[in-house]
């Protein structure tokens, strides 16, 4: 006690004194003054709001403390390990984020990175699977005691769940419709793995992200969709020839349709036409049968005979050239006949 | 004055520092044993905190109480099949018996050398003896074809789908069961033994990727026949339909055309059928319209017609 206080006074009076060469009692005093100003600055430590501290006093866990400033004995009697307990943490499979920058980021190479994303699926051909582990430190104590390297043990484990997970099913349906299936898998496997180590981690998702077959394989795939629209396409092409063709032959078969009952009217209508004449000119021919024969017959040679070209008449086999009819025509007969 | 002080603080200090020789901290995270000069003296130290032992002649070994990583090396190993994958095998494990540990292989290097040793020859017995499905599929490996599109059920029709006989999470027990057999004589406990990685060595796998290139393109080839063998299809219908519709017009348009043609003979039968001899007469003064320059007339002499005729030049 009265050694403190002198402390205090020495340290308070120390600058007042004459400065004659460093005394023993000066050294002590010096000596202890550092002490005491190291043990205020170790006996106090703050907690970030996400964080939780685990407070050991000699080595043995003594408790956890809540963000907010806290004080502890000094000289690493208590010792404070920080854990960030209410971040989501975040490991990655088969490709790393860029931008999320640091010395451990940059030692994987991507041979690395391809070891990791290739796996063989249950019909044994091979996929690259990318994929995140999304986590938080659920139990600090666990997380710092159980396991010396938990994120190791889950980046290990993450990979050894996911290959089995993949490797259980046929590579076709995990490219397609096994995804989410896969991810929650895979989350409740790791979960329990964790669980089994007790080491204090809490899984919260498994995200699945590119799921492709390997790189050389994939324009082979690519040509089985470009094989797929082909197909459609060619059955677009071909129902749009039926469909343009269809309707056009209909048309057509209307329209001969059409022209038929055209054809049968009109025959049906010269029919009756000419049978009406036929009849009404009959009637008129029984009144008086033999003038009107005459007649009918010498109209009608007066009106053709004009047009005739040449005409002949013969007399018991014999052929006559009717003179004075048509001048040209007569001479042109009489000068063949001549020749005879 | 000044003398007795030195001498007491040089005293002080002393103490101070045989206090501080004689007292040591085991962490939360370890085990410790003290050895004095070599030779391990009581239990092992498993409770964290401050404990004391003789200054300068004991020492402690300190060793760690979590749980342990072990990675194994990336091996080649050719399954029963004779397929060769490469293997990569990781294991939790932990120093259960500090004093044996000590005994049988000092520190962590040399238990990791025993571990490398055991774990990769029983990874290498267990994986030369299966089959790699074996390996890759696990116990309630099940295929549901119909979820499956058919060109890919079609594409795995040549492949062994059979349930595995253990699978993969038994094999990995087996592992487990063969290499903790041989862990408590080094005072370790193995907690478990998994197969993180299974691929094929690079030579395999360029054989692998040709193989469903060669997949693949026969189901692209298998997709454009289809599309033409449909569209030959719909195109065939289409040639038929179009035959159908001609054909059934022609057809209707004949019987319009017979019907009529039937009509207007009727008509004309019941007509003409009044007086045919007259009807005769009538058609031969209509055929007499038609005579034009072209035609030549021959007329005999003793016909009423060149009497007619005669009577018209006068």
């Amino acid at each position: 006690m009265s050694q403190s206080r002198n402390v205090l006074h020495e340290i308070l009076g120390g600058q007042q004194r004459p400065p004659d060469g460093p005394t023993g009692r000066q050294i002590a005093t010096g000596l202890v003054a550092l002490l005491v100003l190291a043990a205020a600055f170790t006996s106090f430590y703050t907690v970030q709001p996400e964080e939780r501290a685990v407070v050991k006093r000699f080595g043995a866990v003594y408790g956890i403390t809540d963000p907010g400033l806290h004080f502890k004995l000094p000289f690493g009697i208590d010792s404070v390990q920080k854990v960030a307990t209410e971040r989501v943490l975040k490991e990655e499979f088969g490709f790393r984020t860029v931008d999320s920058s640091g010395p451990e980021r940059t030692r994987f190479s991507p041979r690395n990175i391809l070891d990791e994303s290739l796996m063989l699926t249950g019909d044994l051909n091979i996929i690259q699977v990318e994929w995140v582990v999304q986590y938080r430190i659920s139990d600090p104590i666990k997380y710092l005691y159980a396991m010396r390297e938990p994120t190791r043990t889950l980046r290990d484990l993450s990979e050894s769940v996911m290959r089995r997970v993949v490797g259980n099913r046929i590579g076709s349906e995990v490219l397609t419709i096994g995804r989410v299936e896969i991810a929650n898998d895979a989350r409740d496997e790791i979960q329990a793995a964790m669980n089994r180590y007790e080491n204090g981690l809490h899984i919260i998702t498994v995200e699945l992200q590119d799921v492709v077959p390997p790189e050389r394989v994939q324009p082979a795939f690519n040509e089985v969709n470009e094989a797929r629209q082909e197909l459609e396409r060619m059955v677009n092409e071909a129902n749009r020839e039926l469909n343009q063709a269809i309707p056009r032959a209909e048309g057509t078969a209307n329209r001969v349709i059409a022209e038929a009952e055209g054809y049968a009217t009109e025959r049906v209508n010269r029919a009756l036409g000419e049978t009406a004449r036929f009849t009404a000119v009959l009637a008129e021919y029984r009144n008086a049968p033999e003038v009107t024969r005459t007649r009918l017959y010498l109209e009608t040679l007066h009106q053709a005979l004009p047009r005739v070209g040449s005409i002949f008449v013969t007399q018991e086999g014999q052929v006559l050239p009717l003179l004075n009819l048509r001048e040209p025509e007569l001479r042109q007969i009489a000068t063949s006949e001549g020749a005879q | 004055m000044s003398k007795n002080l030195t001498i007491a603080a040089v005293v002080l200090a002393g103490l101070f520092f045989v206090g501080f020789k004689s007292a040591f901290v085991i962490d939360q995270a370890e085990q410790g044993i003290i050895v004095q000069f070599g030779e391990p003296i009581g239990d092992v130290i498993a409770d964290p905190g401050l404990h004391w032992r003789v200054p300068f002649i004991q020492e402690v070994r300190r060793f760690d109480k979590r749980l342990l990583a072990w990675d194994g090396d990336v091996s080649q190993i050719p399954t029963l099949g004779r397929e060769f994958i490469i293997v990569d095998t990781t294991a939790r494990w932990r120093i259960d018996d500090p004093l044996q540990f000590l005994r049988s292989v000092r520190d962590e290097s040399g238990a990791r050398a025993r571990l490398d040793d055991i774990l990769d020859s029983v990874a290498r017995d267990i994986v030369s003896g299966t089959e790699l499905e074996e390996i890759v599929r696990s116990a309630d490996w099940e295929v549901d074809m119909s979820n499956l599109a058919e060109e890919e059920a079609d594409a795995l029709a040549e492949t062994d789908l059979e349930r595995p006989k253990k699978g993969r999470a038994m094999l990995e027990g087996d592992m487990f069961a063969a290499s903790s057999r041989l862990m408590p004589e080094l005072g370790i406990e193995l907690v478990d033994v998994r197969i993180k990685r299974i691929n094929y060595i690079d030579s395999v796998r360029v054989q692998v990727e040709t193989r469903m290139i060669s997949e693949r393109q026969s189901i692209a080839a298998r997709f454009r026949s289809e599309g033409q063998g449909r569209s030959q299809e719909i195109l065939g219908g289409m040639e038929r339909d179009l035959r159908r519709i001609r054909s059934e017009a022609e057809r209707t348009a004949q019987e319009i055309r017979g019907t009529a043609d039937a009509e207007a003979t009727q008509i004309y039968g019941a007509a003409f059928g009044q007086d045919p001899e007259f009807y005769a007469f009538f058609k031969t003064l209509e055929s007499y319209d038609a005579l034009n320059e072209n035609t030549t007339l021959m007329i005999d002499a003793q016909s009423d017609f060149y009497r007619y005729l005669q009577s018209t030049q006068r």
